[in-house]
C-alpha cells in the first residue's frame, strides 16, 4: 500500500496467483471488460507470442470515495509456469492482498496445490506468512467436465480460512463477487492496520457498494460477499466484522 | 522511441506516482507527434513535464511577438505572458483557456496518464477568426510601437476556431496516451527482465555457495580419506611383514622339521600373505598418488626393453590360462623421459588384467609406436597456433580378445574401486584399483590413457605418453 497524503491518494495492490493456465488473465479481462471506462486504465499485458503471461497483467482501476480520497487498485497477475519462479517472487513483493484462482478440475488438484506452496514460499522469502495475506480462493472452470463437485469444495472450505469463490472467468461469472471478497478482506487488514477509515472519515461499505457497482453488480453489498462458500465467511460479512 | 532505462522496482514503476512524462516517452518522439499537429493544423504546441520542464516545441516564431520584444515596455508585456501561460493550472477540467495581453489566445491542456497529471500541453498563441480584434492594451503598452503595425501582425497570428482546437487536442491527447501506454509497458518489460535477470543470478549464487560449501566439505573428506588409506595400509603392513616373515622361516624348517601337509598349510598362508601385501602396496600407491606425495623418478627410457620385459613377465601367467602373449615395438622409437618403474607398472597392470579378462585360447597383444599427441585436447584443434603444434608421443596398446568394456562404463573404469560387473570380481579377482592407479600414473607422465574396442572382440587399452613434456600444462 502507497499513501499519498498531499493528493489524497491510497494505492493498493492486489496479486492475482495460481497455477498457469488457470485463468488469472481471464479474471483481469472480465473485470476489465465490465468495468466502467472512468473508473479503469488500459489492461496491460506483457505476454508471450502464445498468449502466456510472462511478466504479469496489470489492470488499473481507481475509484474515488465522497470523502475525497482517491482509491487506486493495481492489480496485476503472475506468469504460473514453474520457471518463471523469481519472477513470480517480483510480482508478489509488496501485495496488501492475494486472490489464489484453483482449477477445478479434478486433474489440476496437485498442480494447485504446488502453486499454493509456492505462493507460501515466496511470500516466506519476503518475510511474510499466509497468515498475515489477506487471500481468498477461487476455483474456476466450474463450466468444465470432470471437476471437483461443489460439495467437495464446500466441504473442505469451511475448514480452511480463506473464503472461497466458484467461477467461470470467460464468461464472468464469479469474478467481481471474487474481486470484491479480496477487496473487503484487503481493506479490513490495512483498516486494521493504518486505521484508514477514521483517518480519511472513510465508510468501507459505502466504497465497496460503488466498487461492485462500476464493475457492472448493482446487488447490495451482503448479498456479494455472500457469495463465497467457506467457513471464514462470518468474520467477512460486515454486520459481522 | 525507447523510453530510457531507469532502475525504479515495480511497485516504484506501478504504484508510485513518481512517474514522469519524459520516463515513458522520448522529447524526440514527442517532437515528432506535436510538429505533425503543428504541420496540420498550425498552432504553435509546447509540452512541459510537470516540473515546467519544456520538453518539445513546435513553435515558429510569431512576428507579432517579435516586433513587441523590439521595445521595453513590450519585452516586459510578454515575459508576463510567459509566467503567466507556464503557471497555469489545468485544473480539474483537464484544460483552461488564457488570453494574452495582446488578445492572442492559449489554451493549455493537461497531459494525463493512470489518472494522474503528468505534464501540460500549451497550445497556442492563435487567434479565433478575422473578427478577433487585438486588445486594447496593446496599443497602450509603448508609444514606441506602431498600432497599424500592431494590427497587421497581429491579423498574421495563427487561425484556428474553438472547436477545431477542442478536437485536435483531443486527439493528441489520445495519441500521446497511447504513446505512454506503450512506453510504460516497454519500461516495466525491460524492467522486469532486468529484475528477474537479477533475481535468478541471486538465486543461483545463493545455490553455487551452498554447492561450494558441500565441495569444500567432500574435498575435506576426501583428503581424510586418503590419509586414512595411507595410514591404514601402512599399520596393516607391519604386522603383515611378520606373518610373511614367520611363515617363512617356518617353511625353511628354521623351527624344525614339517610334515608335507604344514609345509602346505605354511606355504598357503606365505603365499596369501604375499597376495595381501600386493593389495596394501596397491592401497597405498593410489593413497600416495591421490594425496600427491609420490614422486616420479623419471630417466631416460628404452621402450622396446620395457615391453620386452613386461611381456617376459607376464608369459608364464599367460600360458597357465591358455593365452597367446605377444608384442611389437616399432623400429627406431626414441627414448624418452619417464619413471621406467612406474610405466612398467602400468604396462604390468594393464597386461594382467587383459590376460584375465581372455578366455582360454584368446590373444593379447601389446604394441608400442610412435603418434601424434594434440596439445590441445583431440575434440578441439582450437588455438593451436598458440597452443604449440602436435607433440611426439610414444602409444603403448594392450589388445585382448575378452569380453570387452561397453562404451558407457570407459570413463568409470579408471575411478577407484569401480569394477563394470561386480559379479566379474570374484570370478576374475582384484580389488578395483589397478585401473584407478593406472589413470593416475599415466596422468603423472603428462599423458592419457583411454579405451577403444578391439575387433571382432575385446577392449584395448591405449597410453599416449608425451616424449617430452609440454610447454603449456
Amino acid at each position: 500500500m502507497q499513501l499519498d497524503f498531499v493528493n489524497r491518494e491510497l494505492t493498493v495492490k492486489l496479486v492475482y496467483y495460481g497455477p498457469a493456465l488457470s485463468g488469472k488473465t481471464s479474471n483481469l479481462q472480465a473485470l476489465h471488460r465490465t468495468a466502467e471506462p472512468a473508473a479503469t486504465g488500459r489492461l496491460m499485458t506483457l505476454e508471450t507470442r502464445d498468449d502466456r503471461t510472462l511478466f504479469f497483467d496489470l489492470l488499473p482501476l481507481t475509484f474515488r470515495n465522497q470523502g475525497g480520497l482517491a482509491v487506486r487498485l493495481k492489480v496485476f497477475t503472475v506468469p504460473g509456469q514453474v520457471i518463471h519462479a523469481s519472477t513470480r517472487r517480483l510480482v508478489v513483493q509488496g501485495a496488501d492482498g492475494i486472490a489464489f484462482i484453483a482449477d477445478s478440475r479434478s486433474a489440476e488438484t496437485q498442480h494447485n496445490a504446488e502453486a499454493f506452496m509456492d505462493l507460501k514460499e515466496n511470500l516466506k522469502q519476503h518475510g511474510l506468512t499466509l497468515k498475515q495475506m489477506p487471500v481468498i480462493i477461487q476455483f474456476n472452470k466450474r463450466d468444465l467436465p470432470d471437476v471437483r463437485s461443489d460439495a467437495e469444495i464446500a466441504e473442505l472450505a469451511a475448514q480452511g480460512r480463506e473464503p472461497v469463490y466458484l467461477a467461470v472467468a470467460t464468461r464472468g461469472q464469479g469474478v467481481v463477487e471474487s474481486f470484491v471478497g479480496l477487496l473487503h478482506l484487503t481493506w479490513s487488514a490495512l483498516d486494521a492496520e493504518h486505521d484508514l477509515n477514521k483517518k480519511f472519515d472513510f465508510d468501507p461499505e459505502a466504497f465497496l457498494t460503488n466498487v461492485a457497482q462500476k464493475l457492472g453488480d448493482a446487488r447490495p453489498l451482503p448479498e456479494i460477499l455472500g457469495a463465497s462458500v467457506g467457513g471464514a465467511l462470518d468474520v467477512l460479512r460486515p454486520e459481522a466484522g | 522511441m525507447m523510453p530510457p532505462l531507469s532502475q525504479k522496482t515495480l511497485d516504484e514503476l506501478t504504484l508510485g506516482n513518481d512517474i514522469s512524462l519524459e520516463d515513458l516517452v522520448s522529447r524526440d518522439g514527442l517532437g515528432e507527434v506535436v510538429k505533425s499537429a503543428n504541420e496540420l493544423f498550425g498552432v504553435p504546441i509546447r509540452v512541459f513535464s510537470e516540473e515546467g520542464k519544456l520538453l518539445a516545441d513546435a513553435a515558429e516564431s510569431i512576428e507579432l511577438y517579435a516586433y513587441l520584444n523590439t521595445s521595453k515596455n513590450g519585452r516586459a508585456a510578454l515575459s508576463e505572458v510567459v509566467a503567466a501561460v507556464k503557471s497555469l493550472s489545468p485544473g480539474p477540467e483537464g484544460e483552461v483557456s488564457y488570453t494574452c495581453v495582446s488578445g492572442a489566445r492559449y489554451r493549455i491542456v493537461g497531459i494525463v496518464y493512470d489518472s494522474r497529471q503528468i505534464g501540460r500541453m500549451i497550445m497556442g498563441p492563435f487567434s479565433v477568426n478575422t473578427s478577433d480584434e487585438p486588445a486594447k492594451r496593446l496599443f497602450e503598452l509603448d508609444p514606441q510601437l506602431d498600432s497599424a503595425t500592431l494590427s497587421a501582425l497581429f491579423q498574421k497570428l495563427p487561425r484556428i476556431d474553438e472547436p477545431t482546437l477542442t478536437r485536435v487536442a483531443r486527439h493528441l491527447a489520445r495519441v500521446l496516451d497511447l504513446l505512454l501506454f506503450s512506453g510504460h509497458r516497454a519500461l516495466l518489460t525491460s524492467n522486469m527482465h532486468l529484475a528477474s535477470v537479477r533475481e535468478s543470478f541471486r538465486e543461483l549464487e545463493d545455490k553455487n555457495q551452498k554447492l561450494q560449501v558441500a565441495y569444500d566439505r567432500l574435498k575435506e573428506l576426501d583428503r581424510l580419506k586418503s590419509n586414512f588409506l595411507a595410514t591404514v595400509s601402512h599399520e596393516l603392513r607391519t604386522p603383515l611383514t611378520s606373518i610373511i616373515g614367520y611363515s617363512e622361516m617356518l617353511v625353511e624348517g628354521l623351527a624344525g622339521e614339517l610334515t608335507v601337509e604344514q609345509r602346505e598349510f605354511v606355504q598357503t598362508i606365505r603365499d596369501k600373505g604375499d597376495q595381501l601385501l600386493s593389495l596394501i602396496k596397491g592401497l597405498l600407491d593410489l593413497s600416495k598418488l591421490e594425496s600427491g606425495t609420490m614422486s616420479l623418478r623419471k630417466n631416460n627410457v628404452d621402450v622396446a626393453a620395457l615391453v620386452k620385459d613386461v611381456v617376459s613377465t607376464m608369459a608364464p601367467t599367460a600360458r597357465k590360462k591358455e593365452v597367446e602373449l605377444s608384442f611389437d615395438v616399432e623400429r627406431g622409437l626414441p627414448q624418452f623421459w619417464a619413471d621406467a618403474e612406474r610405466l612398467r607398472q602400468v604396462l604390468l597392470n594393464l597386461t594382467e588384467n587383459a590376460i584375465k579378462f581372455t578366455p582360454a585360447s584368446g590373444a593379447v597383444r601389446v604394441v608400442a609406436r610412435i603418434a601424434g599427441m594434440d596439445a590441445a585436447s583431440a575434440q578441439d584443434a582450437g588455438g593451436m597456433v598458440l597452443l604449440g603444434a602436435r607433440r611426439t608421443a610414444i602409444e603403448f596398446r594392450v589388445a585382448d580378445t575378452g569380453i570387452g568394456i561397453p562404451e558407457q562404463e570407459r570413463g568409470r573404469v579408471f575411478d577407484a574401486f569401480y569394477q563394470v560387473d561386480s559379479s566379474s570380481t570374484r570370478e576374475a579377482g582384484g580389488t578395483g584399483l589397478g585401473l584407478s592407479i593406472v589413470k593416475r600414473l599415466v596422468d603423472g607422465h603428462d599423458g592419457s590413457v583411454r579405451i577403444e574396442a578391439n575387433e571382432p572382440r575385446g577392449a584395448v587399452f591405449v597410453v599416449t605418453i608425451p616424449v617430452k613434456r609440454a610447454t603449456i600444462s
